[in-house]
């Protein structure tokens, strides 16, 4: 009661300023390498532009491109059916594990770290070697005692690229689910233990509930990880997108676009597509999972 | 209170984007002041490295240029990925004063204006074109004024000078030659014999008589051959949807229904270079860069080249790179001494001296075992199409996949690429 409300005041101000001091900086560079680019590439789909800057005004045109572009359809395809496999694999492989290093198992720091680990390797390297396992005449192979070129088969190219990512980021989608369980109150559990719930029902009927803000996070993280897939159809293709367009993802044909063709403009435009797609489904996720859950 | 703090944050962002437009101003300026007249100064060389004997190769031809021009010292880089960082320097205005230039590449940076045009320079220097291989030239020569350099009139702008090239050849692994008992093949139908005995004889038990990848910078030599094309010769219209070329890949198709030709990763490689060296084929069509890379990797494969097989004529396509200078370097003049010391005929010769590259001078003879190759020069056609054709060339190589594993007809594969071929050349690029 002794204090007034200017002394408060004055120091909540210095509170603030000590918060923003510490943010400034990521957020300056959240502005100018996030923000302003996002922008800019609205400004530049509305133009044909070139190495050096603005060829002409075309105003729609890119957009117009875009919806009677063939390979463009192909890469949304592609893209969606990818996304369509993987992440509800990688949630149920993540959440898996997460249940299972959750428990009082013996190693259990060694499972964790071992489940997580093959998220750590850089993508382009596992990809690399990926490549040489799934070889007519690689591991692979030789175990199924088959000779198919797995990445040079548009049946099983993006299946190979599905199967690798789902086993290299489950690691991460175990993390954040173990975050999640780990605040699930342990007071929950004992009351279903008196009332002699089994293990099973315990998890669908408590644990996989309580977990509603992680499986939102997990799937929003998932999706848009998903819809940005581009290293490992880059390096598994040669950059092609092939063989007959299986790995052609939105971001490869965009970087195809862009980096190879030098149509600045067109690739813009694919970028801003790529961004109305990863927003609408985020907001169609949240959505769906309430948004106080969301929180 | 939270609005006063978010105007507080602003300002501080805006006055840190403030010093940095200003120092990048400020920057551009000093740049600027820095015009030097006669060719002397740094200038910067910048082109890709495929092994360090080439990069000491290319540093020794350097040193003979420093030795015979002592005011103008090179700086050179071997970028990786070549074409990014060139993107990247291109756009930030501040390229290589000499690098190396793509046939394949050309068309875009020249339309897209980041090439100097070198006609001043030659005509200056009165540096002759004619020992150059013509048919490379026109892979950096675009329609221009006609002007003259020592009586000969060159009627085009001239973006580059080809520092190397190679065609294809046929490589046949010799021990694999003998178990059939046959000769080269010289035409279609012998290519195909020959396929054949190999095959009747057992002489490629792991593999396929013939590897040849599902990829137009192979397929497009078969084309030519019979006399098909891809683009007409003003390069307006696509000539892809035509019975030459379907012809082409018929026969394509023909020799791997039969089972006597396999694409690499059907064979257990990255490409028909490493298949030969895995004994896994026995006939190839690869250029001149498979030399060094058999000696290094498989050494012990016996292979000899010999010049393409023929169909209704002669027909291959010629890689080729040139010397190109940035529309926005700083210091063109040095720039174009180094490019003509370095396409000289003394810099070119120490350049192919190890037979990592053919000479792309005629007054430059290439090191010995190369005549196979060498004959394919006055009628092999640059691998180039025109402005912009990446997109083109991704789609023709991902429906001839398909055609390969039969999910698209041969009709409908060159119907498809036709129309983005035209739809791309109309739009210029």
């Amino acid at each position: 009661m002794a204090r007034s409300g200017r002394g408060l005041g004055s120091e909540r101000v210095r509170e603030a300023l000590v918060g923003y001091a510490f943010i400034v900086i990521p957020m300056f560079s959240f502005l100018v390498f996030s923000i302003y680019p996002l922008f800019y590439a609205l400004y530049i789909s509305r133009y044909e532009w070139g190495i050096l800057g603005k060829i002409e005004p075309l105003g729609l045109e890119n957009y117009r491109e875009l919806l009677r572009d063939d390979l463009f359809g192909k890469a949304v395809k592609n893209t969606l059916l990818y996304t369509a496999v993987v992440v509800p694999c990688q949630m149920a492989l993540g959440l898996g594990m997460a249940v299972i290093v959750n428990q009082a198992l013996r190693f259990r720091t060694f499972f964790r770290a071992a489940f997580y680990f093959p998220s750590l390797a850089s993508s382009a390297a596992i990809t690399a070697i990926a490549i040489f396992i799934l070889s007519s005449d690689g591991l692979l192979n030789s175990l199924l005692g088959t000779d198919r070129a797995w990445f040079a088969d548009s049946d099983t190219a993006l299946p190979s690229i599905m199967g690798l990512n789902i086993w290299t980021t489950s690691g991460t989608m175990m993390l954040f689910y173990l975050a999640s369980l780990q605040s699930i109150s342990t007071d929950v559990y004992e009351a279903a233990a008196i009332d002699g719930a089994r293990t099973w029902r315990t998890f669908w009927k408590i644990t996989f509930p309580l977990l509603k803000p992680g499986h939102f996070f997990v799937l929003v993280v998932s999706v848009i990880g998903s819809l940005q897939l581009f290293d490992q159809a880059f390096i598994a293709s040669g950059g092609g997108g092939g063989p007959n367009y299986a790995t052609t993802t939105m971001v490869l044909y965009l970087f195809q676009t862009t980096v190879q063709d030098f149509r600045f403009g067109y690739g813009a435009a694919l970028g801003v597509a790529l961004f109305v797609l990863i927003f609408t489904l985020t907001l169609i996720q949240r959505l769906l999972f309430g948004r106080t859950e969301a929180a | 209170m939270r609005r006063k703090h978010f105007a507080f944050v602003a300002a501080l962002g805006a006055l840190v984007l403030l010093a940095g437009i200003a120092a990048s101003v400020t920057h551009g300026k000093s740049e600027k002041g820095k015009q030097t007249a006669a060719p002397s100064g740094t200038v910067t060389l910048a082109g890709w490295s495929v092994s360090t004997v080439e990069s000491a190769l290319l540093k020794q031809v350097i040193k003979g240029f420093e030795r015979k021009y002592p005011r103008i010292k090179v700086d050179y880089s071997a970028l990786g990925d070549y074409d990014r960082a060139m993107l990247a320097k291109f756009s930030a205005r501040q390229p290589p004063d000499v690098f190396y230039v793509d046939s394949n590449r050309a068309p875009t940076w020249i339309k897209q204006g980041v090439l100097e045009p070198l006609d001043s320079y030659i005509k200056k220097a009165k540096f002759p074109v004619s020992p150059f291989y013509s048919k490379l030239m026109d892979a950096f020569r675009v329609k221009g004024k006609a002007f003259r350099v020592k009586g000969k009139v060159s009627a085009r702008k001239i973006y580059g000078f080809p520092k190397d090239w190679s065609p294809l050849g046929m490589q046949i692994n010799t021990e694999m030659l003998a178990k059939a008992g046959i000769k080269a093949p010289t035409t279609w139908a012998q290519l195909r014999s020959a396929a054949q005995r190999l095959k009747s004889r057992n002489a490629v038990p792991n593999g396929k008589p013939i590897c040849l990848a599902a990829d137009w910078a192979r397929i497009l030599a078969f084309v030519y051959q019979n006399k098909g094309s891809f683009l007409n010769a003003s390069k307006t219209k696509a000539t892809v949807d035509t019975p030459a070329v379907k012809g082409a890949i018929d026969f394509y198709l023909s020799l791997m229904k039969a089972d006597l030709l396999d694409i690499p990763a059907k064979l257990g490689s990255d490409w028909c270079g490493e298949a030969l060296g895995k004994e896994k084929a026995a006939i190839i069509f690869e250029g001149n860069w498979l030399v060094p890379y058999m000696v290094e990797k498989f050494p012990d494969v016996g292979y000899k080249t010999f010049p393409m097989v023929k169909g209704k004529q002669q027909g291959n396509v010629a890689y080729t790179v040139a010397y190109g200078i940035g529309r926005n370097s700083k210091n063109k003049e040095a720039a174009f001494t180094l490019l003509s010391y370095l396409v000289g005929k003394v810099g070119m010769k120490t350049w192919t001296s190890k037979g990592l590259a053919l000479p792309s001078r005629k007054d430059v003879k290439p090191v010995a075992g190369r005549a196979a190759f060498l004959k394919a020069a006055p009628y092999a056609r640059p691998w180039q199409f025109a402005a912009g054709f990446d997109k083109v060339m991704t789609v023709a190589g991902n429906e001839f996949s398909a055609v390969v594993e039969g999910k698209q007809t041969v009709s409908a594969m060159l119907k498809k690429i036709q129309d983005e071929a035209n739809a791309t050349l109309r739009r210029g690029g």
